[in-house]
C-alpha cells in the first residue's frame, strides 16, 4: 500500500512525465487538498468584497445605502475623471508612488549591497535584524515616533531653531515631504530585502573579472552588478510602489488630510459621508492603477530576461 | 612574457595568517602551480597577485613594476575564475569585448580580434550565444578568450578544471597547457590537484597552512619531498620508521630491519635520531627468488593482493613492519600468491630520509 501511493506520487510530481507525451494517469488529490483551506479563505475573505465592492462602483451613489443593485452606471467613474480633485489625486499617488521607489532604491541599494557582500556570517546577522527591527513596531507607534522627530516643535526643529540654523520651524510634515518620509520609513525594509535577495545571487566574481578586464569600481558596477540587480530593483520598486499608492494610515498621520491620495478619498466618501459607491469606484482606480504597474514591471522584467535569452 | 616576484608577501586575517612571507620569482613564460590542500592559502596569494586582496606585507612586481598598491583595473592582468565568471546579460562576443571596451580599443579593431581570439580557442561562430546555453568546458574556452584577447601580461588561473567532469578536465589539461606555451604568457595556476600540478607545470610550489614550503620542477618534488607533509600529499609513500645516524653532507646512515645502507636526506643531522624512510609503492621491488643488485632486500611475506589492472599493489610484512609495493601486471611476471616467502626492496638512492 505504501509503496504504491509512493509511486503514484513519484508519477504525479515528475515534471517530465507530467509534460512528455505520456498523459498523466491519475489526477492527485492529495494536492488539491493541501491548497483548498488558503484558496477558501481567500475566495471569501478577499476575492468576494472587493468583488462586491467592485460591482458597487456601478451603481448610483446613494449616501448611506449599501449593497448591489442590478441598475448599472457609469457615473461613478465619470465623476473621477471629469473632477479634477479626484483627477490630480491619482497622479498624486501615482507620483508619491514613484518617488518613494526612487529614495527607497537610493538608500536602499549601498545598504543591501554591503550586507549582501558581508561575508562574516555575525555581521549578516546584525545587520539584517537593524533593517528588520523597524518592522517590529507596529506602524502607527513608528509614525508617531516620526512626529515627535518632524513636528514643528519636534525635535529636529529643536534644534535647528536652537543653532539658530532657522529662525522658524520648517515644516517637515502634514505635507507631502512628511507623507514621503512615512512612507520610506515603512516600506523601506521591503527594498532592502528585495534587494539582497537578488544580490547575493550576483557571484563576487563576476565583478572582479570586470576589474581584472580594466574596469573601475564604477564601470564594474554599472555594467556588471547594477544589470544583474535589476530584477531585485524592479519587484523591489513594485513592491514598495503597491505599499506606497495603497497606503491609508501614513498619508493621514503624516499629511494630517492634508495631502490627497486616493486611499484619504476612499475612506472620506466611505467613512465620512456613507458614499459607498463612489468610495468603490476611487478604490477600483487605485486597483486599476496598481495592475498597470504590475504589467508595466512585467514588461521591463521580460525586456530584461529578454537581453539574457 | 613579464617575470613575477613575491617579496614576502603576507596576508592577515585577524589573528589569522592566510599567507604567510612567500618569497617566489615566477620566470618569464613559465607555467607555475600554487599546490596545497584546500585553505592553505593558494587563491589568497594569487588574489594578492590579481589585487583583489590588499596583501598585510610584502611586495608584488611584475617585471620591473611594483603593482603592489595598483588597483586590479590598473595591473593588466588575466584571471579566469573557478566559476568562470561569464557575464550572463551579456552574449559571448560581448563578454570577450568587454575588457577592449574598458580600454577604449575602437569598434572595428574590437570585432576583429573578438573573431581572432574565438578561432584560437575554438568557438567559432558562438558569438551570440549566451553562458547558460554554453558547455562548462566552453565556458572555460570563453573565459580564457575573454582575457587573452586584452594581451595580458601575466595569465592566473584558480582552480579552472574543478568544476568540470573527470574526462572534460583531462582534454583541459593538455589544450590549457598547449595554449600556455603557444602564447609563451606567465602563469599561475591554483589547484588542489596533484595530477593537474604534475602534469601542466613547469614548476610546482607546494602550500602548507600558509607557507609555501617547497618549489621545484614536478620531478623534483614527486622524487624528492623536502618534507613529511610533501611526500604524503604528492602521490603515496611508505613512511617507514628507521633510525638514522650522521654520515655526509646530505645524507645518512638508515638502519632497518638489520640492514644499514646510505640514503639522501635533507638538513644535518648530528647524532643518531629516529627518521623515517619514505618510499614509494612503484620503488618497492618484490620477487620470488632475487632482487638486482644495488637494491637492499628483506625477507619479506606477502599479507594481501590488490588487482588494480595495469598494476597489482601488493600488502607485504617486512619483520612485523608492513609496506605497499606496486608491480606492473605483465604477462612475464608471475603474480605472488597471499602468504608466499618473497624478497622485498628498494634502490636507497630512489629512497628519501625525512627527520622530524
Ligand atoms: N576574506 C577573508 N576573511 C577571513 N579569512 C579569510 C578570508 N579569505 C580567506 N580566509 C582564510 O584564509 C585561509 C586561506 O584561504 P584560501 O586562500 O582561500 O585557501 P585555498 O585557496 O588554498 O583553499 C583560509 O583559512 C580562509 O578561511
Ligand atoms: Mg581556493
Amino acid at each position: 500500500m505504501a509503496a504504491a501511493m509512493s509511486k503514484s506520487d513519484a508519477l504525479v510530481l515528475d515534471p517530465a512525465r507530467s509534460i512528455g507525451r505520456r498523459p498523466v494517469r491519475r489526477p492527485m488529490p492529495k494536492l488539491w487538498l493541501l491548497v483548498l483551506p488558503a484558496s477558501l479563505f481567500f475566495l471569501i475573505f478577499f476575492i468576494l468584497p472587493v468583488a462586491s465592492l467592485l460591482g458597487m462602483s456601478f451603481n448610483k451613489t446613494i449616501p448611506g445605502v449599501l449593497g448591489f443593485s442590478s441598475a448599472l452606471t457609469l457615473d461613478n467613474y465619470v465623476r473621477i475623471f471629469t473632477r479634477s480633485l479626484y483627477f490630480d489625486a491619482i497622479f498624486r499617488s501615482v507620483g508619491i508612488g514613484v518617488l518613494v521607489s526612487l529614495v527607497c532604491l537610493l538608500l536602499g541599494y549601498p545598504l543591501a549591497y554591503v550586507i549582501a557582500r558581508t561575508k562574516v556570517p555575525a555581521r549578516v546577522t546584525v545587520l539584517t535584524i537593524l533593517v528588520l527591527s523597524s518592522m517590529q513596531l507596529d506602524m502607527v507607534i513608528r509614525l508617531y515616533g516620526l512626529m515627535v522627530l518632524l513636528g514643528d516643535n519636534g525635535l529636529i526643529n529643536q534644534m535647528l531653531l536652537a543653532s539658530g540654523l532657522v529662525s522658524a520651524p520648517l515644516h517637515l510634515m502634514y505635507n507631502t515631504f512628511g507623507v514621503v518620509v512615512g512612507l520610506v520609513q515603512v516600506t523601506l525594509p521591503f527594498m532592502i530585502m528585495s534587494l539582497i535577495g537578488v544580490i547575493r545571487q550576483i557571484p563576487p566574481s563576476f565583478e572582479e573579472a570586470a576589474r581584472s578586464l580594466g574596469a573601475s569600481r564604477a564601470a564594474a558596477f554599472r555594467h556588471v552588478a547594477l544589470p544583474l540587480s535589476m530584477p531585485g530593483i524592479l519587484s523591489g520598486s513594485l513592491l514598495v510602489f503597491a505599499m506606497s499608492i495603497s497606503s491609508y494610515v501614513v498619508p493621514a498621520l503624516m499629511g494630517g488630510w492634508k495631502v490627497l491620495v486616493l486611499p484619504i478619498h476612499v475612506y472620506q466618501q466611505i467613512a465620512e459621508a456613507g458614499r459607498w459607491q463612489f468610495g468603490a469606484a476611487i478604490a477600483a482606480v487605485l486597483f486599476l492603477t496598481s495592475l498597470l504597474a504590475v504589467i508595466v514591471y512585467d514588461r521591463a522584467a521580460a525586456y530584461i530576461a529578454g537581453g539574457r535569452s | 612574457m613579464t617575470e613575477i616576484r613575491l617579496d614576502t608577501l603576507t596576508k592577515r586575517y585577524g589573528t589569522s595568517t592566510a599567507v604567510d612571507g612567500i618569497d617566489l620569482t615566477i620566470g618569464e613564460g613559465e607555467f607555475f602551480s600554487l599546490l596545497g590542500p584546500s585553505g592553505c592559502g593558494k587563491s589568497t596569494t594569487l588574489r594578492m597577485i590579481a589585487g583583489f586582496v590588499t596583501p598585510s606585507a610584502g611586495r608584488i612586481l611584475l617585471g620591473d613594476d611594483d603593482v603592489t598598491a595598483l588597483p586590479p583595473e590598473a595591473r593588466d592582468i588575466g584571471i579566469v575564475f573557478q566559476n568562470y565568471a561569464i557575464f550572463p546579460h551579456m552574449n559571448v562576443a560581448a563578454n570577450i569585448a568587454f575588457g577592449l571596451k574598458m580600454r577604449k580599443v575602437g569598434k572595428a579593431e574590437i570585432d576583429k580580434r573578438v573573431r581572432e581570439v574565438l578561432a584560437q580557442v575554438g568557438l567559432e561562430g558562438y558569438e551570440n550565444r549566451y553562458s547558460r546555453e554554453l558547455s562548462g568546458g566552453e565556458q572555460q574556452r570563453v573565459a580564457l578568450a575573454r582575457v587573452l584577447v586584452t594581451r595580458p601580461r601575466i595569465l592566473l588561473l584558480d582552480e579552472p578544471l574543478s568544476a568540470l567532469d573527470k574526462n572534460m578536465r583531462e582534454e583541459m589539461k593538455f589544450w590549457i597547457k598547449d595554449l600556455q606555451k603557444s602564447l609563451g604568457i606567465t602563469t599561475v595556476y591554483v589547484t588542489h590537484d596533484q595530477d593537474e600540478a604534475l602534469t601542466m607545470s613547469d614548476r610546482i610550489g607546494v602550500m602548507e597552512r600558509s607557507r609555501l614550503v617547497q618549489v621545484g620542477t614536478p620531478e623534483e618534488i614527486y622524487e624528492r619531498p623536502a618534507t613529511l607533509f610533501v611526500t604524503g600529499f604528492i602521490g603515496h609513500s611508505n613512511l617507514i620508521d628507521v633510525t638514522a645516524r650522521p654520515e655526509t653532507e646530505g645524507h645518512c646512515r638508515v638502519h632497518f630491519a638489520g640492514a644499514d645502507f646510505s640514503a639522501r636526506v635533507r638538513g644535518a643531522l648530528d647524532k643518531e635520531t629516529p627518521a623515517q624512510l619514505a618510499v614509494r609503492p612503484e620503488n618497492v621491488i618484490v620477487d620470488a627468488e632475487t632482487l638486482p643488485d644495488g637494491v637492499v632486500a628483506f625477507p619479506a611475506k606477502v599479507v594481501s593482493e590488490t588487482y588494480q589492472g595495469p598494476i597489482v599493489r601488493y600488502r607485504i610484512d617486512i619483520q612485523g613492519t608492513t609496506i605497499t609495493a606496486e608491480r606492473q601486471n605483465q604477462a612475464h611476471r608471475p603474480r605472488l600468491a597471499v602468504g608466499d616467502a618473497v624478497l622485498a626492496g628498494w634502490d636507497p638512492a630512489r629512497c628519501e630520509t625525512l627527520l622530524r
